[in-house]
């Protein structure tokens, strides 16, 4: 009963203090274009489970389970509390914080039963937000012409790349045969010099065995390099087999070893139990061991790491040795992009010219001529060699360009400036690094790099990168990170969390983030700010 | 941190420590703990038959109003030849029996200090409370008789009036009896397994000292360890022990059929990833055991000792080749009691219910402290809320989801380096202002602080701790040194008062920088847990104040540390403010000062499943406020196992959510909106149900009672609920069944007693004495208001319960049979001691022939007041048939309107039918008056 008294007392001394255009008492809380439902002597509960009398209207006893008949009070849990807030935005509370001693509508009407005064504070906070909306907007519009621009050049230069691969896949058709022809002939004539060095033999074998030794080197070239290679991942995954064998030797034995222990080692074993800190350093040594630290690495591989992952890894890395530390860096295959568009240019003129010398000279070198001219020979050698190596740059351009031109990379296909980009920032002592379309990577000092996942895809209509299967955690799943995109002028990554262990959270400000339709959201929310100005202030 | 390893090690650790790693994701090391046959007092007792004991009560007499005795062997005139004589003792032991108030004997067997011993033995100090002391009563009169086939007489002295306590003379028996009956209720040395190690000098070549996983134990006195049997008579099962991982009817682990178990162990250990059903020791340790036969019987013994304890509950036949025979007319429960050290300190708890037993027991080690309100409330818990940012955003995201919450949780991250009471300044640089952030929207901050203290010299409490010698000193007599999270630390000796009161202090404001009064505290690793000791913890050669030995003291270390935190925060706040310490490890007397949890448990439906009878053991053990980390500690939980888990969590005394910092983040907004919606509709019931639950608490504060109950506590009669540890019952009102598996399409649920039960969202009526088969319903898990019950409850929803104070009340008063029913509410101010001067309101709500009235349980010589302007907004009846249109309030003669309504206000949870509903009475909540249909 006296809280009832108290209520009539605070809504009294409410309806003193509010203008005309204010509502009244029993529409507290409902918005004003709410009012008619509320006008009639009964009224439904929104839901259509019940009626309730005008009376019954912010008595503060709930009927209606959605609140319909509360509006003002805090007696129905469902209920929702509008706040005027004239000279800012109006917003609904939760029925749950009217009354409840904390003022939340800047206008403070949300605190009416006299316990707490609420200074109103809309005009100021509006203010505020009005400015901070406006920069804002202007941002956000030098942010979306840029973008557009950004979005024609993006055009351009994909079709160009398509453009380009298009020519280059029909010149390797014809650069395939040129040396196939070549290679024909070089190797009859090796066959011929074979014959006349047979002949030679006796007069100087030592000299042959050079010429031989020479010659098997240059034919296997390309297949020994792979070789070696797979003899080094045969090696990894015996030294990998090796270590799990003696993994297995010390868990079956692990008693004795805790034994061997000193008191120290044996704390941080156990403490590693519950925060897997240490075995989670090996693991970070692991990654960071890819940039060819030998057996080392291969030790401390993670164990479950997917080989193809591995291998994709390590032949990134090969490519990303030696970067620089700026905040943009580009790629070394970037270069080789510029120089080959140079190639591109050229490449007709030039296949022509070399077509024409090639076939004068296979034309010119006499089949029977004993002994041979080496002049000619060691021409067709030449001859032969350039144009491998013309194939297979002409390859290696089309695998790249072909790789780049399957991502995703937008509606527009804005995001290819982004390719062969990376950014980074500094927090604390890490460096991130996010580089789109392939990885992102924390570094810690020059040798310590924490893979933290690997290019997957755009979530959120474009609005975020997502980079995943990155380094397993302790007890947890495999790193990963999201990158949301946010408007700016420049391109660069502003924050780095990590809100849940082992998955991170940045922000790349780009203005690819400044889309127009948001703009337009902005605009119109920043109209509405303005149009709730009460009279009698000036936002001059 | 690696770097730090010895360089040829290393290579050698990485494979180890990679080892572990794919490892520990499946379970506990077993092999690093102690089994039965590891541990020499275990394995030698167990292996013991009966009649092993020889020993006779000699010189029984009444002194000083106990029963005396001494224990001698039994004098064997005509040896047979080669007959092997084993002289049990060197030394006769002193036994003596007292008799406290409401049925309680207590037994002391120890050795006689005018005989020189090597040593005193340790007796647990401050367990039992100074009050139980005075109840003793004055024994003066002592009767004997000879029992059937005995050649020496018995001593029978007076115990209640219904019970007496017989002294066998020989062979040595202790037991309780019925006065008209003469049935036994509870023995001890029935099976003469009784067994005592008497301190001596060690002989030449003696080998004393134990070794375990490149452990020493010098162990300077020998063999020192008691144990016994105790047999329950008409028991149908035993219960407590705490803390197991187990059933709450205790399974057996010797005899036909638990021929593979280990006993029970109460060695307070940190387990890592804990097994959901297992005898092994964990967190915390009470000698405690209940037993329960037919018709409600009830017995309890209670061995006061804190070394290491191993006991064995026997399966029937276990002693079926001993040639003993006991009084065969009655069903009866064996158990065995190995304790490492101590003394025989037993209290015999002679019932009659359930309900006497834990009075009993906590006459002796004191009743629960009262909570301030809020922690009654939900806590959020994370293993770490990162920086001020993290939290900052955290306490939002509530407001913006509409989930109420009162406490945020700072884990070990927070800290300066594992530095306690220091705050990381990079991520927390203003710890006051955050805290005052939260304290403005009525919320507080729990911050941790461990024993284990880092060894540096920069670091105050660590300067201070080892210049004045507070530290635990290794069997050397240095200060010991472990490994726990700040690495090379050590231990403050917290069985010195002296350590305890200079320690206390240290929770000032002015010497705890950065704390604020809405700052409360977090013991955790207090068994002690140390990473590199023998079973991570203390080595138990390790020494305490007065030369006593950690392994005499182990299990109330933990206990000591919870004491002086609690102390701490009354120091702090003047004597003014309730302390709040969660505290992980635990010992008899724990409830005194503050609640527990169940520790380190696993993200999975049978850790889920294993917290009900593992915090309704806790409670039958006194410590009634207690939970589970809900959601799991340990892994992710799948959303639907995290909403379930919410669900029941809603309903255990303390409330906690709590993670490991490698688990995914699992704030309750996570895991979609519909998620969202059930985890903020099984917070509401909780906070709906505060009053009830401050109630509730104030009840146990009084009478020890647990929060959360066996069904069997609140209906001992009804066998059908013997079994049942999936079930419990919140006070006396409220039964909750939890749902422990994935997809579940029905809930079975038993309903016991012979009145109805009313669906506690719904309404909806089932019949007692029945097992119920429901569908199991997504938004909630079976709860029922018991008929013949009132709930107050709190209808609107805040930030926390700090906004709640002046809301208004609903009461629920659920008819029975006879259109009755009865309930209480209980309100003070949340917060200090004025309580106990009697500023409080207590209500009983009582509802007969269409009439509800308030009477007033407050006593009249109160020194203080407590006054409140809250009314009692809703009276909702159920089972009462619509028809009155109005109801008559008394003083004042005002009417009001009896309508229907719903019977809880949030969409989705209950039935759309409306219960009858009395409008707006606007009862002051803290005034007698009427309410009358008309």
């Amino acid at each position: 009963m006296k809280v009832a008294f108290f209520l009539s007392i605070a809504i009294l001394s409410l309806l003193a203090s509010w203008s005309s255009s204010s509502p009244s008492v029993s529409f507290l809380g409902i918005a004003p274009q709410d009012e008619n439902y509320f006008r009639k002597e009964t009224i439904k509960c929104r839901n259509g489970s019940r009626k309730f009398t005008k009376a019954q209207l912010n008595d503060d006893f709930c009927d209606c389970l959605d609140g319909t008949d509360e509006p003002g009070t805090s007696a129905c849990p469902e209920g929702k509390f509008y706040c005027r807030n004239v000279g800012h935005l109006p917003t609904s509370l939760y029925s749950s914080m009217v009354n409840d001693g904390i003022c939340d509508c800047c206008d403070g009407s949300d605190e009416y039963d006299g316990k707490v005064k609420c200074r109103n504070t809309c005009w100021e906070a509006g203010k505020k937000a009005r400015d901070k909306l406006q920069k804002l907007i202007d941002m956000y519009r030098e942010g979306v012409t840029i973008r557009k621009r950004e979005v024609e050049q993006a055009k351009e230069a994909i079709s160009k790349d398509k453009a380009e691969l298009s020519v280059l896949k029909a010149e390797e058709k014809s650069l395939d045969k040129l040396v196939n022809q070549l290679k024909v002939r070089k190797e009859q004539i090796e066959k011929a010099e074979g014959k006349e060095q047979l002949e030679k033999d006796n007069e100087d074998r030592s000299n042959a065995d050079v010429e031989e030794n020479f010659e098997t080197t240059e034919a296997s070239g390309k297949e020994d390099s792979l070789t070696s290679e797979d003899d080094v991942i045969g090696l990894v995954e015996q030294d990998e087999s090796k270590s799990e064998h003696e993994d297995t030797n010390v868990a079956e034995d692990g008693s004795e070893s805790i034994e061997d222990m000193s008191k120290e080692e044996i704390g941080r074993l156990v403490a590693s139990r519950w925060t897997g800190e240490r075995t989670g350093q090996v693991e970070e040594t692991g990654s960071g061991a890819d940039s060819n630290e030998g057996k080392d690495g291969s030790l401390n591989k993670p164990s479950d790491g997917d080989s193809k992952t591995n291998a994709y890894d390590h032949h990134q890395s090969s490519i990303t040795d030696d970067l620089d530390s700026s905040s943009v860096v580009h790629e070394p295959g970037l270069d080789k992009q510029t120089q080959f568009l140079g190639f591109t240019i050229h490449i007709q003129s030039w296949l022509r010219k070399m077509q024409d010398v090639s076939q004068n000279l296979l034309r010119s070198v006499s089949w029977f001529s004993s002994p041979l001219d080496n002049l000619d020979a060691d021409k067709i050698r030449e001859e032969y060699k350039e144009s491998t190596a013309r194939l297979s740059s002409a390859q290696e351009r089309i695998s790249s360009l072909t790789e780049k031109l399957k991502h995703d990379l937008g509606v527009d296909g804005e995001f290819y400036t982004l390719y062969g980009q990376c950014f980074e920032t500094k927090q604390d002592k890490y460096v991130y690094k996010i580089c789109p379309f392939k990885e992102a990577v924390q570094e810690e000092g020059q040798y310590h790099k924490t893979q933290l996942g690997y290019w997957e895809k755009f979530e959120e209509s474009y609005s975020a990168m997502l980079f995943s299967n990155g380094a397993g955690c302790w007890n947890g799943p495999r790193r990963s990170i999201k990158v949301k995109l946010r408007c700016g002028l420049k391109t660069e990554l502003t924050d780095v969390d990590e809100p849940s262990r082992c998955e991170y959270l940045a922000v790349l400000s780009t203005p690819l983030g400044c889309l127009d339709g948001k703009l337009k959201e902005l605009e119109g929310k920043l109209e509405m700010l303005q149009k709730e100005k009460p009279e009698g202030h000036d936002e001059l | 941190m690696a770097s730090r390893i010895g360089g040829c090690r290393r290579p050698f650790l990485l494979l180890f420590l990679l080892s572990l790693a794919s490892q520990t994701a499946f379970s506990w090391k077993k092999d690093e703990f102690r089994n039965c046959n590891q541990t020499p007092f275990c394995k030698r007792a167990r292996s013991r038959k009966p009649g092993y004991c020889t020993l006779i009560a000699d010189q029984v007499s009444i002194s000083d109003g106990l029963l005396t005795a001494k224990l001698i062997p039994r004098p064997i005139p005509n040896q047979a030849e080669g007959e092997e004589d084993h002289q049990q003792i060197a030394k006769p032991l002193l036994l003596s029996v007292a008799i406290y108030q409401g049925g309680i004997l207590r037994l002391k067997i120890d050795e006689d200090p005018t005989l020189d011993p090597p040593k005193t033995r340790f007796q647990v100090p401050e367990v039992v409370v100074s009050e139980f002391d005075e109840t003793m009563l004055w024994l003066s009169r002592v009767s004997t008789e000879t029992l059937d086939g005995d050649s020496a007489p018995s001593s029978v002295v007076y115990l209640s009036d219904g019970y007496e306590a017989v002294l066998r003379h020989d062979p040595f028996e202790l037991y309780v009896r019925d006065k008209s009956s003469k049935s036994r209720l509870v023995s001890l040395n029935s099976h003469q397994l009784f067994d005592f190690e008497e301190l001596r000098v060690k002989n030449e070549g003696e080998e004393w000292e134990e070794r375990f996983k490149g452990h020493t134990d010098i162990r300077p006195y020998g063999p020192q360890s008691i144990s016994f049997d105790v047999s329950f008579y008409g028991a149908e099962f035993v219960s407590g022990l705490p803390e197991h991982a187990t059933s709450l009817a205790l399974k057996p682990t010797k005899g036909p059929g638990a021929d593979d178990s280990e006993p029970y162990r109460l060695f307070n250990l940190d387990v890592f990833e804990y097994l959901h059903e297992s005898p092994f020791g964990l967190y915390g340790s009470i000698p405690l055991m209940i037993a329960l036969g037919k018709s409600g019987k009830t017995s309890g013994f209670f061995w006061l000792n804190s070394a290491e304890m191993q006991i064995d509950v026997l399966a029937e036949g276990w002693n079926a080749d001993s040639g003993l025979s006991l009084p065969s007319d009655q069903k009866r429960i064996d158990t065995l009691w190995m304790s490492e050290a101590g003394i025989v300190d037993a209290f015999f708890f002679a019932g009659a219910g359930p309900k006497d037993v834990v009075s009993q027991y906590t006459a002796v080690t004191g009743k629960p402290a009262m909570p301030q309100h809020f922690a009654t409330a939900y806590h959020q818990c994370r293993w770490n809320y990162r920086d001020e940012e993290d939290v900052e955003n955290v306490d939002a995201k509530f407001d913006e989801h509409d989930i109420p919450y009162d406490v945020l949780w700072l884990d070990i991250e927070h800290t300066d380096g594992k530095r306690y009471m220091t705050w990381d300044s990079v991520m927390f640089p203003h710890p006051e202002e955050m805290q005052k952030k939260l304290a403005a929207k009525g919320r507080h901050m729990v911050t941790i602080v461990d024993p284990h203290i880092k060894r540096d010299d920069n670091y105050y409490i660590h300067k201070e701790a080892s210049e004045k010698g507070y530290y635990v000193k290794d069997s050397s007599g240095k200060d010991f040194d472990g490994w726990c999270w700040p690495g090379s630390s050590s231990y403050l000796d917290v069985l010195s008062p002296e350590v305890r009161s200079w320690f206390s202090d240290k929770f000032g404001f002015d010497s705890y920088k950065g704390s604020t009064p809405s700052l409360y505290i977090w013991n955790d690793m207090n068994e002690p847990s140390v990473f590199n000791g023998p079973e991570i913890s203390m080595p138990r050669d390790a020494l305490h104040f007065g030369g006593v030995e950690h392994r005499e003291l182990h299990n109330a270390y933990g206990y000591f540390y919870h004491m002086a935190t609690s102390n701490g925060l009354v120091k702090r706040g003047d004597g003014k403010d309730r302390p709040f310490v969660l505290s992980r490890a635990f010992f008899a007397g724990t409830q005194r000062f503050g609640s527990v949890w169940t520790g380190d448990n696993t993200a999975d439906w049978d850790h889920l499943r294993a917290s009900v009878p593992m915090i309704l053991t806790l409670g039958l053990s006194g410590i009634s406020f207690s939970g589970a980390d809900v959601g799991g500690f340990f892994g992710n939980p799948e959303p639907e196992l995290l909403v379930r888990w919410y669900q029941l969590g809603a309903f255990y005394p303390f409330f906690r959510a709590h993670a490991h910092q490698d688990t995914k983040r699992r704030e309750p907004w996570l895991f979609g909106e519909r998620n969202t919606k059930l985890i903020r509709q099984a917070i509401h019931v909780r906070y709906m149900l505060l009053p009830y639950f401050y109630t509730v608490f104030r009840e146990s504060n009084t009478t020890g009672l647990p929060i959360m109950r066996p069904l069997w506590m609140e209906f001992p009669s009804d066998e059908a609920t013997f079994n049942n540890d999936e079930a419990f019952m919140v006070g006396s009102s409220l039964l909750v069944q939890g749902i422990y598996t994935e997809r579940a399409k029905h809930v079975s649920v038993y309903l016991p007693g012979k009145e109805l039960w009313y669906d506690l969202l719904s309404g909806s009526q089932y019949k007692g004495s029945q097992t119920h088969k429901l569908v199991a319903l997504e938004d909630r898990i079976p709860a029922f208001q018991r008929a013949g019950t009132i709930i107050p409850r709190k209808d609107r929803y805040r930030r926390s319960s700090t906004q709640m104070v002046n809301d208004p009340y609903t009461l629920v008063i659920a008819l029975n049979s006879s259109r009755a029913a009865e309930g209480e509410l209980y309100i003070d101010d949340g917060k200090s001691f004025e309580f106990l001067q009697g500023a409080y309101i207590h209500r009983r709500f009582v509802f007969s022939n269409g009439k509800l009235t308030s009477l007033d349980l407050t006593p009249n010589n109160k020194k203080s007041k407590f006054t409140s302007q809250t009314v009692i907004e809703r009276i909702i009846l159920l089972g009462y048939s619509p028809g009155p249109k109005n109801a008559l309030i008394k003083p004042g003669n005002e009417k009001v309107e009896v309508g229907l309504g719903p019977l809880v206000f949030e969409t989705g949870l209950g039935s759309s039918s409306l219960v009858v509903t009395i409008r707006k009475p606007s009862l002051p909540v803290d005034k007698d008056w009427t309410v009358e249909l008309v």
